[in-house]
């Protein structure tokens, strides 16, 4: 049982080691002369941050700086101390990706008493960092919700699906779409409903939703393309999908593959790729001291079967 | 009068109609141990726990020194100076022996008042459990946590906690089932010096010897009913056998009726580095080899050597003809051999299977269509071994949880005779078994020698070792001490040789 | 008290059937052919998860990895089920190939090391959702064939496909468990491990079995869940095993081991399907879904468990 132990042991340790060693050729090379930018993404298994990610990862490639990506894993907790970490390597600049409003926060304090420029991709914290690069979630769903009602002539019956609730895309998107809604009086919210971000959740949801309301139904927008492409494949199930209008927010590959096929009538394209490669920009910017954006806002752009061709890559 | 410190008076009870029982009494006196004796549902277990509070009679009354304990509840019982240590010794490992003793009345012990008697106070009840185990005459440490503590120790530490609730009336239920010869003999001066103090002792065992050796009465239970009280010195072992069973039983161990055979099992010099060494014995075809020893001479380990359960470092084992090392109880059942475990509970049987499931669990390989099973083939089989064996039960659907230990000792039995063994090794076949049953055991290990099956028998009690084996392996701590044949052997001679 | 007990033994059909009647009294959409499908086809997967560990929990262990092992074998089947790639066969095979082998893992280790399965699942649950990163690359797994598509999303004679995934399972699973030797072991392993070995019974063996057999059931719930949601999603499935153990549990199944039946299982798979489908139908907020599910799982063991004493 003991050799058993110390055996185990070495082996974590080799493994260690084996992971360390790759991250050390990486900062090994010209420290002096190269920025070296560190991140800390919210998950990386979320599709669209590694979208993100991968932008970020290309911008750095081609400005010549180094890049460190961690992934927070949805740990507020976590993410301060990778960013405590940053400051103790002393790197030149530190991009956030934040998991949450409030709990991210501690970080960005962090950076700023250490003098360390902290840049806020894709989400808010709180606390103010050094600059932020992304996109207004609220504005989102006011595009989704303004397709809808100018699809549906300002008169019909919605369903809304929400994403884990209390978080801030969804309060965001919430908002943005209540507030269209109130301007159109003639759309009623029949339900709402939380599809937690999950795909098969949300069609879960839709299938119990085709049982309550079925043909009242004119138009569903879910917040997020995941639960949305759940709904089509409810929809489509019941042979409701051609009376019923989907609208979800994110443009990932496979929605923007289904606006291409017909049932899903829009998405939201948040522009990964312009956040990411802002984000490098920006802080390589702060780090060298130079002039830079305190707010830099990438548009959201609406997709639909007409102008879907140029999404897709 | 004044002597009677706790009267039982025409207590009834039933359960759902079973009249479980029916208007006992007896009388405890101060610095008496009265022993109560009876079979399995004989009515004790009830009768202690109404004397404790956890259950309430129909009709008659309990008075602890005159004053009626009716409507109390077990807490209250305990205060008026009632405790009981249980057969299942109940402890919490993790707590030291003091925070055992003292367990539920810390806040009296903390010598704080109010919100502040909340907190822990270690070093007072560390100081009470030591005068108390000191008085005692026990060497133990208050602070030693109890899993670290033998299974004796752990008793002394229970009987230290009904003592420290001042109690006026302990009941000991099999306080000696788990604990080795020298450590009963620490018990029962602890008993004596108890007596002297004017506690009353109800005592409850199967131990014959026990009852005769430290009881002053003796109270006989059956079927619920009142049978007699009488002093201790003017029974025998026969007379308080035929007052529990309700008749004479003439021969108890039966006689063998045919000779013995071939050499089955063969032992040499086998050991096992800390628990025996240099064992050598045989057994033949009908015959039934008896190993005897205190607790702890290594019995047991060499049967689980045999049996598989368990692996030995030197010496050999030869069954039939073809040398015999198991690494697994299937390759030994495989080979024939059979082990009913003298812990039924734990290596026995399985409580939540049937009577069935459990009589075929080891031999399956003969009851089967493929991998399905043949329910018809099993069934049968269950049944011929329930006549067989005489086992009472409802069926063979029956849970075995539900049925008396003879009869689940009987179960263990059937599952080891259903896979055809030449060899079984019998390990306390007799353990936590009434009376009446076990003479029916005894019949039964002898009518399987004279099927010609190899038996060996380890029992800790010597009439069952002297009555039925034909040869007495004798061990002391891991060690060969003699290998008599039946003529030579007494308990004095075992004895000798037992204690080394 | 016997009448009681016996009350009790059926106490989470009785609890089961109650309910029913208040969501069919409750609303009128509850009670129709189109909505029961609807529940059978949500069921499917927690209650092909749920038949799978509650092997494990009869023999006296736990499984936490479903979860993660219905990403891997989802994962893995998607990647081989692309239009015009392979054979059908081969994303089955492979995810089938790739649960068992994830099973059979766990059996191993909890067999070889003696660590409890409550601390090897935490870890394989952990690697499996590393596995299923690693297989994506971190991306959902799409574009699947209309074959594959159908396995969770197809119709034969108007009953959806799942539904008779679902069936013949349970039919597989009863049969192992009560009319197999291999079913008896189980019991018996949980029941009294020891004695079960002391009996001649290979405990490790039956333990191997139990896990690969869990594995396997894992793999078929992450095909049917890939299928239809119509991709590979690496954080599939997480959070499955406890609506699964859950099932198990509102069905009877002890975890102390040795006892449950695999009709047990699937009422208790239903009874949480039925009630969120009701909840959704009855437009019940998701805070209050919650609430109301955990109130519901406990008031049924509750309610199992009071003819059980005894």
């Amino acid at each position: 049982m003991k050799r058993n132990a110390i055996f185990a042991i070495l082996i974590a340790t080799g493994l260690l080691a084996g992971c360390n060693q790759s991250s050390d050729q990486k900062s090994g090379d010209g420290r002096g002369e190269k920025l070296v930018i560190g991140a800390t993404m919210l998950s990386m298994q979320n599709e669209f941050i590694v979208n993100v990610s991968d932008a970020m990862e290309a911008k750095a490639k081609e400005m010549g700086v180094e890049l460190i990506t961690v992934d927070a894993e949805r740990s507020a907790l976590k993410q301060v101390e990778q960013v405590e970490s940053f400051i103790g390597q002393g790197v030149d600049a530190i991009i956030m990706n934040p998991c949450e409003v409030e709990a991210s926060s501690p970080a960005v304090k962090l950076a700023m008493d250490a003098k360390i420029p902290i840049i806020n991709v894709n989400s808010e914290t709180s606390a103010k960092p050094t600059a932020f690069v992304g996109s207004d979630d609220t504005e989102s769903a006011r595009i989704a919700m303004k397709y809808i009602a100018e699809k549906l002539g300002g008169k019909g019956n919605v369903l809304m699906m929400h994403g884990f609730m209390g978080q801030a895309a969804q309060i965001k998107r919430d908002n943005g779409a209540k507030e269209i809604l109130k301007a159109n009086p003639g759309l009623k919210l029949l339900a709402e409903q939380s599809g937690e971000w999950d795909r098969a959740k949300g069609m879960s949801l839709t299938e119990n939703w085709i049982q309550s309301y079925g043909d009242k139904i004119n138009a569903i927008f879910a917040q997020n393309d995941e639960m949305g492409m759940g709904a089509v494949k409810a929809l489509e199930a019941a042979g409701l999908k051609n009376k019923v209008l989907v609208v979800s927010v994110d443009a990932i590959p496979d929605a923007l593959q289904a606006v291409k096929r017909g049932p899903l009538d829009a998405t939201v394209f948040q522009n990964a790729k312009e956040q990411g490669g802002k984000a490098i920009e920006t802080a390589v910017k702060a780090a060298r001291k130079e002039a830079f954006e305190k707010e830099v806002l990438i548009p959201f752009q609406l997709v639909t079967k007409g102008n879907v061709g140029s999404f897709l890559k | 009068m004044a002597d009677h410190i706790l009267r039982v008076r025409e207590i009834s009870k039933s359960f759902s109609g079973v009249q479980a029982l029916d208007n006992i009494h007896f009388d405890l006196k101060k610095g008496e141990v009265h022993a109560l004796m009876g079979e399995n549902g004989a009515g004790k277990s009830t009768l202690m726990k109404i004397l404790i509070g956890l259950v309430a009679p129909d009709s008659g009354e309990v008075l602890l020194e005159g004053t009626n304990l009716a409507g109390n509840n077990v807490n209250e019982t305990l205060k008026k100076g009632i405790s009981m240590i249980h057969q299942e010794i109940l402890i919490i490992p993790e707590l030291t022996v003091a925070q055992n003793i003292f367990l539920g009345r810390e806040k009296e012990l903390s010598g704080k008042s109010g919100w502040l008697s909340g907190w822990l106070n270690d070093s007072v009840i560390n100081q009470r459990a030591a005068a108390l185990l000191d008085r005692m005459g026990v060497n133990i440490a208050p602070d030693a946590k109890m899993k670290h503590l033998s299974v004796a120790q752990m008793q002394m530490v229970e009987i230290a906690k009904a003592i420290s609730n001042n109690a006026k009336v302990i009941i000991m239920d099999e306080p000696t089932s788990a604990i080795s010869d020298k450590e009963v003999a620490t018990l029962f001066q602890i008993i004596r010096d108890l007596k002297a103090q004017g506690v009353g002792i109800i005592y409850i065992s199967h131990k014959m010897d026990e009852i005769f050796r430290i009881s002053d009465t003796i109270t006989v239970l059956r079927d619920g009913k009142y049978i007699g009280t009488k002093p201790a010195a003017e029974l025998n072992h026969n007379a308080l056998i035929a007052m529990m069973v309700g008749r004479e039983i003439a021969q108890m161990f039966p006689e063998a009726t045919q000779a013995v055979g071939e050499e089955v099992l063969s032992v040499r010099n086998l050991g096992r580095a800390g628990k025996f060494s240099n064992i050598s014995f045989t057994v033949k075809s009908g015959e039934i080899v008896g190993l005897a020893g205190l607790m702890g001479a290594g019995r047991t380990e060499i049967a689980r050597a045999i049996f598989g359960l368990d692996q030995w470092d030197e010496g050999e084992i030869t069954l039939k003809t073809s040398p015999l090392r198991a690494r697994t109880p299937r390759e030994a059942i495989d080979r024939g051999v059979g082990y009913v475990s003298e812990d039924r509970k734990g290596l026995g049987f399985i409580p939540r299977m049937s009577v069935k499931d459990n009589i075929t669990l080891s031999s399956m390989n003969n009851h089967r269509k493929g991998g399905f099973i043949d329910k018809q083939s099993e069934e049968s089989a269950t049944e011929k071994m329930i006549a067989d064996l005489k086992i009472k039960t409802a069926g063979t659907g029956q849970h075995v949880t539900y049925l008396s230990g003879g009869n689940q000792q009987k179960v263990v039995i059937g599952r080891v005779l259903l896979a055809s063994p030449e060899l079984i090794i019998l390990d306390e076949p007799t353990r936590g078994v009434d009376v009446g049953a076990k003479f029916e055991i005894y019949k039964l290990i002898r009518s399987l020698a004279d099927r010609g099956m190899a038996i060996i028998m380890i029992s800790s009690e010597l009439p069952e070792i002297l009555g039925l084996s034909d040869r007495i392996l004798v061990l002391s701590k891991g060690k060969q001490m003699a290998l008599l044949p039946k003529s030579e052997a007494t308990q004095e001679v075992i004895m000798r040789y037992a204690v080394g | 008290m016997n009448r009681l007990s016996k009350l009790g033994q059926y106490g989470i059909f009785l609890a089961f059937a109650l309910i029913c009647l208040v969501l069919a009294l409750s609303t009128p959409k509850f009670f129709t052919v189109s909505n029961l499908l609807i529940i059978g086809n949500q069921v499917s997967i927690n209650a092909l998860l749920a038949f799978g560990v509650t092997f494990v929990i009869i023999t006296g262990g736990i499984d936490l990895s479903l979860g993660s092992m219905v990403a891997v074998t989802g994962v893995a089947a998607a990647t081989f089920a692309h239009p015009d790639a392979y054979p059908l066969v081969v994303p089955l095979l492979v995810g089938l190939a790739a649960g068992s082998a994830m099973g059979a893992f766990n059996g191993l280790v909890i067999t070889k090391s003696k660590v409890p399965p409550f601390i090897v699942t935490l870890g394989t649950m952990t690697i499996g959702r590393g596995l299923a990163l690693i297989l994506s690359k971190g991306r959902p797994v799409s574009n699947l064939s209309d074959e594959f598509n159908f396995i969770g999303g197809g119709n034969i004679a108007g009953i959806p496909f799942p539904i008779i995934i679902l069936i013949v399972a349970f039919a597989v699973c009863s049969v192992v468990l009560n009319k197999t030797i291999l079913g008896r072991y189980m019991y018996a392993v949980g029941g009294n491990e020891p004695a079960a070995r002391a009996s001649g019974i290979r405990v490790s063996r039956v333990k191997m079995w139990v896990y690969t057999i869990c594995g396997l059931l894992s793999a078929l719930g992450g095909i049917l869940l890939t299928s239809r949601i119509t991709t590979g999603q690496p954080n599939a499935g997480a959070g499955f095993e406890l609506d699964a153990i859950a099932a198990a549990i509102i069905g009877g199944t002890s975890t102390a081991g040795g006892t449950g039946t695999m009709t047990g299982t699937l009422i208790g798979a239903l009874l949480i399907g039925v009630i969120s489908n009701s909840l959704d139908l009855l437009n019940v907020t998701s805070y209050y879904q919650q609430v109301v599910m955990g109130v519901i799982i406990i008031g049924a063991v509750v309610l199992d468990g009071v003819g059980k004493k005894d």
